[in-house]
């Protein structure tokens, strides 16, 4: 059990932490998050790729959906449930260490 | 929200001086052990530690009967919280500051991990460090023959070589270099009893932000990951790279220390001990000159210029 299964999670996970912490809660604060989301996003879907998933933001952008080619999905708040939710997904487990993973991901 | 109180874990293999250290830091006129709380973990039956350190220190509780690990971190979040309690309550003095010793064989990830998700403790206490204690005299072998004594050197973010004074310099040389080599990121002090301990030494945090030191290439250490980057990380892929590493091979991932060029004003303070990531920090200044990125990973059994092509390869592709 560790804080990446997101164990006890009602506090903003690490990988969430922001550097730009003026006006948080004001709309000024809510674009740079938003764009740090897709920015997140973007990367994360390209490793999902490699596995036969994908990931996009919820309407309100404060959840994650992961799905596979079947149209199974699943709603997460943050990375620490979300490769958990993954690998059940595709069915596999998520190597960052991938040779293959590793090659798409160069390649563009 | 007031200040968390910092917490230090205090490791170290059976026999190091644990104890003798907390004695000295804590104890004898120097003032170190005022609103200090220690908590000792004892794994044997009898609490000799326990009585040992309650000379000195003003308040001490016992951690159930075996060790504060996973299967024990419940009674470590009631002792905690207990004192918690006590302090908000005024029966003791302003808690400054909580030691937690661990046993000789215990892991620290669990502490560390069980004090940064507790619902109640994680807004109250905050991990300062790990200070390890090795043996000048034991250590060398210690460290060959058993896997817990290397673990333990690598999860410090300080460690103090004791019993320096009964060994000949050369030999405490050489012990420092090969610690060096299994934790590239601690800072490593003799603490003999031919030294005069600074109870600050319980303060970790202060060098625990320090930049860690990487070494030159060509002394690279066998299991370890010591970087610097010549342009600004990316947090996203960086944060996203780190997550999927601990998620897949969290248990290989024995400690990851960096101070992080974000393109932003300061450095980013990352911190992880196994699957524990601390709350990243963004420091207002660099502490030294260059503001150069610097990542320190201690691995075990993970092929190393693999980790290593994965962060640029993630890095990249942001």
């Amino acid at each position: 059990m560790c804080v990446l299964c997101g164990y006890l999670v009602t506090d903003l996970h690490w990988t969430e932490a922001r550097f730009d912490q003026d006006g948080v809660g004001s709309a000024a604060h809510e674009t740079p998050r938003r764009r740090q989301r897709l920015a997140r996003i973007r990367i994360v879907d390209r490793v999902l790729r490699h596995y036969g998933l994908g990931v996009h933001d919820d309407w309100g952008a404060t959840s994650y959906v992961v799905s596979n080619r079947k149209g199974a999905s699943q709603l997460v708040e943050h990375l620490g449930q979300l490769w958990p939710a993954a690998e059940r997904l595709a069915g596999q487990p998520l190597d960052p260490l991938d040779e293959g993973l590793l090659e798409d991901l160069a390649g563009g | 929200m007031a200040e968390r109180r910092p917490v230090t874990v205090v490791s170290g293999f059976l026999g190091s001086g644990k104890t003798t250290l907390l004695r000295r830091l804590l104890g004898a006129g120097g003032g170190g052990g005022a609103g200090v709380a220690v908590v000792v973990n004892e794994a044997g039956a009898v609490g000799l530690d326990h009585h040992l350190v309650r000379q000195v220190a003003e308040r001490v509780s016992l951690v159930g009967g075996g060790c504060a690990c996973c299967e024990r971190r419940d009674d470590l979040v009631r002792t905690l919280r207990e004192l918690l309690d006590l302090d908000q309550r005024g029966i003791i003095p302003r808690l400054r500051r909580v030691v937690i010793e661990t046993s000789g064989l215990a892991d620290p990830a669990p502490i560390l991990f069980t004090v940064t998700t507790d619902p109640v403790l994680r807004h109250h206490f905050a991990v300062d460090g790990v200070l390890v204690a090795v043996d000048a005299l034991q250590g060398p072998e210690q460290l060959e023959r058993h896997e817990e004594s290397r673990k333990q050197i690598s999860v410090a973010d300080r460690i103090l070589v004791t019993k320096t004074d009964l060994v000949e310099p050369a030999a405490v040389a050489g012990m420092t270099t090969r610690l060096r080599e299994l934790n590239p990121a601690a800072e490593i002090l003799r603490a003999g009893l031919d030294v005069s301990l600074d109870p600050a030494l319980l303060e970790v945090g202060a060098s625990g932000r320090a930049a860690p030191e990487v070494p030159r290439s060509r002394h690279r250490p066998t299991g370890a990951l010591a970087l610097t980057f010549d342009r600004p990380v990316d947090w996203i892929a960086f944060s996203v790279w780190l997550s999927l590493l601990l998620h897949a091979h969290g248990e290989e991932v024995l400690r990851v220390k960096a101070l992080l060029d974000v393109a932003g004003v300061g450095p980013v303070a990352v911190n992880a001990v196994q699957h524990v990531v601390h709350r990243p920090e963004h420091l207002v200044a660099w502490a030294g000159a260059e503001p150069v990125s610097r990542l320190v990973m201690i691995l075990r059994g993970l092929p190393v210029e693999r980790v290593e092509r994965s962060l640029r390869v993630f890095l990249e592709a942001a």
